[in-house]
């Protein structure tokens, strides 16, 4: 009898620990909510321009300035600037690296896999990528106009696909990362951030802006001279291994991304977009348009699919959805390829650009 | 004896197993796993004046917002489990407290921190709350479609009205 009670007692005991652990956790989120956040510099030139500020009737200084008037929306909370900055922060500097302590930062670089992959790598300037007169650039994957023209029909998912879940696939095959919460605070700080860019840009639902997604580039755009891996190679070296490294693993300087891993273990997976074989135009469209970087729009349709049939060629991990058996042959072949590439092309004639 | 037990038993478990798999097969044809909204009256005319026909004559995104026009006007016929009725036994409507143009504007205003909660409140919560605070029914989940078809409801009429984030009336 002694004894079941004290069975008892002590799994109440267990579960009100749990519960009063919850609490501690609730409140310390709550206490980081309300922490005033350091903003990485290009969020904190971006909001300048943007005029981001709390409790007053917001006005684009953007739309201002280029159409001559703007109209007056709904203004921002405390609560919601620091959402919204939380989320640039995120999407801007997804590892960290700017931050010696950034809580929100922490907290999204743990759905990634691998210390390379930032947001912004895809996102470019910060998800609102602009040429030097400030017009928004085709096919850049603003965040604003993905998120006015988010819930639609996805082929891929069979899915009407919320913003939200948008975001989760990227963590999850993009980053080749971990799925978040739906409600977690790194999904609702990005979401925040991108209606915020919608407002400063004055973008309106449902409405389609060439700035958003991909621009892509379909075999039917070239002269179909097919697409190539040995012309991909010649103009993978050629223009993206001095950044991207000789086998696309990536550059990190004293911890830092010069840039990213687009093979290999630190990039995007196989069930990702970008991968050739799932969708063969989305990745020759981002090189097309946003590649390399300040010669932008400098490559051919044909070319863009060359280097991109490249890229997909090298090893990379499998997707989340290709089971055990995959995972593991990509295994083998991201530690295996790397090192007998490394002794091949050390005993073969270089190509013209490697001698200069 | 013991023999024909197993081979009963196991006799029994491949028909159990057969069966299931001729039910999802079959199932998927019934009605309830269709996806065609049945049309209510006022659909035609709603469908018209807010211009729906942008996002195609058919189509999976139409059709949600088809179901999220039923939800609305005819919530406790689609969404029953989220309803209940009213004292008097007459049956409450979104429609009954909001125009479809109020859920246009408070989806472009939504997922801001409201201080009547303490917390940011997206257009879901809000959907989430009136099922169990004004419908006093149980709560849908987040992806429930009776939640996420008023949203995209009130997306089609945020297109028209050719809002954007954080616009007033």
């Amino acid at each position: 009898m002694m004894r079941k009670f004290l069975q008892t007692a002590a799994m109440l005991a267990v579960l009100a620990g749990l519960y009063g652990l919850s609490l501690y956790k609730h409140a310390e989120r709550d206490e980081l909510r309300r922490a005033p956040v350091a903003l990485t510099p290009g969020c904190a030139e971006k909001f300048e321009r943007y005029g981001l500020a709390a409790d007053k009737i917001y006005r684009s200084p953007y739309v201002l300035a280029r159409a001559g008037a703007a109209r007056e929306l709904r203004p921002y909370s405390a609560d919601d600037v620091r959402a919204i900055q939380r989320g640039c922060n995120i999407v801007d500097d997804t590892q960290g690296e700017l931050a010696s302590r950034s809580v929100e930062r922490w907290n999204a670089a743990r759905f990634i896999r691998g210390n390379q992959l930032s947001c912004d790598h895809c996102h470019q300037g910060i998800g609102d990528k602009q040429d030097a007169n400030g017009n928004r650039l085709k096919g850049s994957l603003s965040l604003g106009a993905s998120w006015v023209m988010a819930d639609m029909y996805d082929r891929f998912t069979g899915l009407l696909l919320p913003f939200e879940l948008r975001q989760m696939q990227c963590f999850i095959n993009s980053s080749n990362g971990y799925k978040p919460n739906i409600s977690d605070d790194l999904v609702r700080d990005i979401t925040a951030y991108s209606r915020f860019l919608s407002a400063a840009l004055d973008l309106r639902i449902g409405n389609h802006y060439e700035e958003q997604g991909i621009d892509e580039i379909a075999a039917s755009d070239t002269l179909k001279q097919g697409d190539d891996y040995v012309r991909g190679e010649a103009l993978f070296k050629q223009k993206c291994a001095s950044c991207h490294g000789p086998q696309a693993q990536g550059h990190v300087v004293a911890g830092r991304v010069v840039a990213p891993a687009i093979a290999g273990p630190d990039a995007w997976n196989m069930q990702s977009r970008n991968y050739f074989y799932y969708v063969s135009t989305i990745l020759p469209g981002f090189i097309c348009r946003n590649m390399p970087l300040g010669q932008e729009n400098t490559l051919t349709n044909q070319q863009c699919r060359d280097v991109a049939y490249f890229i997909s060629n090298l090893p990379r991990p499998a997707g989340d959805k290709q089971g055990p058996l995959m995972a593991l042959r990509q295994q083998l072949l991201m530690n295996a390829i790397p090192p007998l590439v490394r002794i091949t092309s050390s005993s073969r004639a270089p190509f013209k650009d490697e001698e200069q | 004896m013991k023999r024909f037990h197993r081979s009963a038993r196991a006799a029994a478990l491949a028909a159990l197993i057969g069966g299931f798999v001729v039910w999802t097969h079959a199932g998927s044809g019934l009605p309830a796993f269709r996806a065609e909204v049945q049309p209510e009256p006022g659909w035609e005319r709603f469908r018209r004046d807010y211009g729906v026909s942008y996002f195609g004559d058919d189509g999976q995104f139409v059709r949600a917002v088809q179901n999220g026009y039923n939800l609305v006007f005819r919530t406790d016929q689609y969404a029953p489990r989220f309803t209940r009725p009213a004292a008097g036994g007459a049956p409450k409507a979104c429609a009954g407290c909001h125009s479809v143009e109020d859920l246009a504007y408070s989806f472009v205003n939504s997922d801001r921190y409201d201080a009547r909660f303490g917390r940011r409140m997206s257009f879901e919560d809000y959907v989430r709350h009136c099922y169990a605070a004004s419908l006093e029914g149980a709560v849908p989940t987040i992806y429930d479609p009776a939640v996420r078809d008023i949203r995209l409801l009130a997306r089609a009429v945020a297109h028209h009205l050719q809002l954007g984030e954080g616009a007033r009336r």
